[in-house]
């Protein structure tokens, strides 16, 4: 009875965004064919899919896996040195508080303005994008993680001295695993802000990745193909998001 | 074991205050000794200290022999069990893994330890448990493995700070009539601070009562027999006559 109800609630959870997403898409259908819109402006939806399906092999693949492997591997840097950076500096409370306007800082800059100074330095190698990325979700990984590493209880403190544990124990029996709820909402904000990143540094420094290719359709008027390219986009960040969180339920399990 | 001339100052801002004002008493081996007092006077203070959580500002305590002036070292922790008010265990650990916890910390492996850790959730009636998470857990339960964690690296002496304290009424008598068999079976020394005079006088030999300003101002001997120590406890004479003495007593003190 009670597995019957969660396997109900489980198919729900799949279900409801599929409907929400599925009713957009048919409004828009609506108010294109009802409004008469120019393509130009705003295609059909069917029109994109059906240009994704019919191009993405051709036109797409290439630039598709140079910014996800531009995404993954500014990611994958990014998720050690965000937690790293904040194991570091929970070690002191004062050097927490001196780092902290800093890292929102980096939050805040656009890569469209970082990305032009890098490429004169480096020229327009794929490093630089990859950097625009860790620097971008590194900070947001290691604010939250950092925030997770201070919200410990006093009482569990107090546990771990009455065995005397030496301060690693304390750090890797403790401290890490009491921060992972939080931890896991910075890596899944960093999905997106590398996502984010990863187009900034296409559209600021353009020769290859979908970024470019957005910006050069919309400018050649080729409406329908940027929406397709801007579904490319958003899917990598959604997937990646759905394995974070995926990744989350198998290990912070003791939250419901 | 014994506390000479404890003190302990917290600092409060520009402030200071004086939580234990020279405290003295000793502990027999394998005696269950009750500390009460009202709340805010530093009992849990005074039992972090005998712990080795927090050191004393002033005075020693002679532990196997031996006079620490700074609290209990590091290297003697091995010795006791402490046992929280709020369970305190890691959601994060199965129930198997939150005693496990001890064995990593004190470095004992083995076999014959993985196998303790069942015998002692055996001995608290949590054998079917282990690799239940604390929240899948009830407040008794979590309780139980928090007391079955505190004995499982086997140490000579347990402390408790009132280990039922946030449990139910139904609950909490079931727990002290467990952890007196408890006391009987394993012969550790019992160091519990309580609330509640019946639960003092069910498990207790000794109960030294502390006083608002941080002092110890009654030592009473339970003298109710072992044998007499049952369901039937609130009719023997000796049980009521030294209840109406320290429910006097606490009324007293809260003044
Ligand atoms: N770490 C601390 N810093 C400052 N004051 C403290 C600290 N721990 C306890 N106190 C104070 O010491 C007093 C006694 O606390 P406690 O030992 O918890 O009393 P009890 O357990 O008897 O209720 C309280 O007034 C409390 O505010
Ligand atoms: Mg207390």
């Amino acid at each position: 009875m009670k597995r019957q109800k969660k396997k109900t609630i489980k198919l729900a959870n799949v279900l409801a965004p599929l409907i929400f997403l599925a009713a957009i898409i048919g409004l828009l259908e609506i108010y294109v064919a009802v409004s008469g819109i120019d393509a130009r402006i705003l295609p059909a939806p069917h029109v994109i899919f059906g240009k994704l399906f019919n191009r993405f092999g051709r036109d797409l693949s290439r630039d598709f896996f140079y910014t996800l492997k531009v995404i993954l591997t500014g990611y994958c840097i990014a998720i050690p040195g965000g937690i790293g950076l904040a194991a570091i500096c929970s070690q002191s409370k004062l050097l927490s508080k001196a780092i902290t306007p800093v890292i929102i800082l980096m939050i805040c800059i656009p890569m469209l303005t970082v990305v032009p100074i890098l490429v004169l330095r480096m020229g327009l190698v794929i490093q630089v994008r990859i950097i625009a990325v860790v620097l971008q979700a590194l900070p947001v990984i290691c604010l939250n993680t950092l925030s997770g590493f201070r919200k410990v209880e006093s009482s569990k403190i107090e546990l771990f001295r009455s065995v005397g544990a030496s301060r690693w124990q304390i750090f890797t029996k403790l401290i890490f695993p009491n921060a992972m709820p939080q931890v896991f909402t910075g890596l899944k904000l960093g999905c997106i802000f590398s996502t984010i990143a990863a187009m900034g540094a296409d559209l600021a420094a353009g020769n290859s990745g979908l970024g470019t290719k957005i910006s050069a359709y919309s400018g050649s008027l080729m409406t329908d193909m940027a929406y397709a390219t801007i579904i490319v986009v958003a899917l990598i960040g959604i997937i990646l998001f759905m394995v974070v969180a995926e990744i989350e339920k198998k290990i912070v399990v003791w939250i419901k | 074991m014994s506390f000479k001339n404890i003190c302990k100052v917290f600092d409060k801002g520009n402030d200071e205050i004086v939580v234990l004002d020279d405290i003295s008493f000793f502990v027999r081996e394998k005696e269950y000794l009750c500390i009460m007092g009202p709340s805010g006077c530093g009992k849990s203070t005074l039992l972090k200290i005998a712990g080795g959580i927090e050191a004393p500002t002033l005075g020693t305590i002679e532990w196997k022999g031996t006079e620490y002036k700074n609290g209990i070292p590091k290297q003697q922790l091995k010795n006791f069990g402490f046992v929280f008010q709020q369970h305190n265990l890691l959601e994060w650990r199965t129930v198997y893994k939150n005693l496990h916890l001890n064995l990593e910390i004190f470095n004992l492996k083995g076999e014959e330890w993985e196998k303790r850790i069942m015998e002692m959730l055996k001995l608290v009636g949590l054998e079917a448990y282990p690799n239940i998470y604390p929240h899948e857990l009830s407040g008794g339960m979590r309780q139980r493995t928090g007391i079955a964690r505190a004995l499982v690296h086997n140490p000579d002496i347990l402390l408790m700070d009132q280990p039922f304290g946030a449990l139910d009424a139904i609950t909490r008598k079931t727990l002290s009539y467990e952890m007196l068999n408890l006391w009987k079976k394993t012969q550790k020394t019992m160091l519990m601070i309580t609330n509640s005079v019946e639960e003092a006088l069910l498990v207790s030999q000794r109960i030294i009562i502390m006083n608002k300003q941080g002092k110890i101002v009654y030592e009473i001997d339970n003298t109710i027999p072992v044998e007499a120590r049952n369901e039937s406890i609130g009719s023997n004479e000796e049980f009521i006559k030294l209840r109406k003495k320290l429910d006097g007593i606490v009324h007293d003190i809260q003044k």
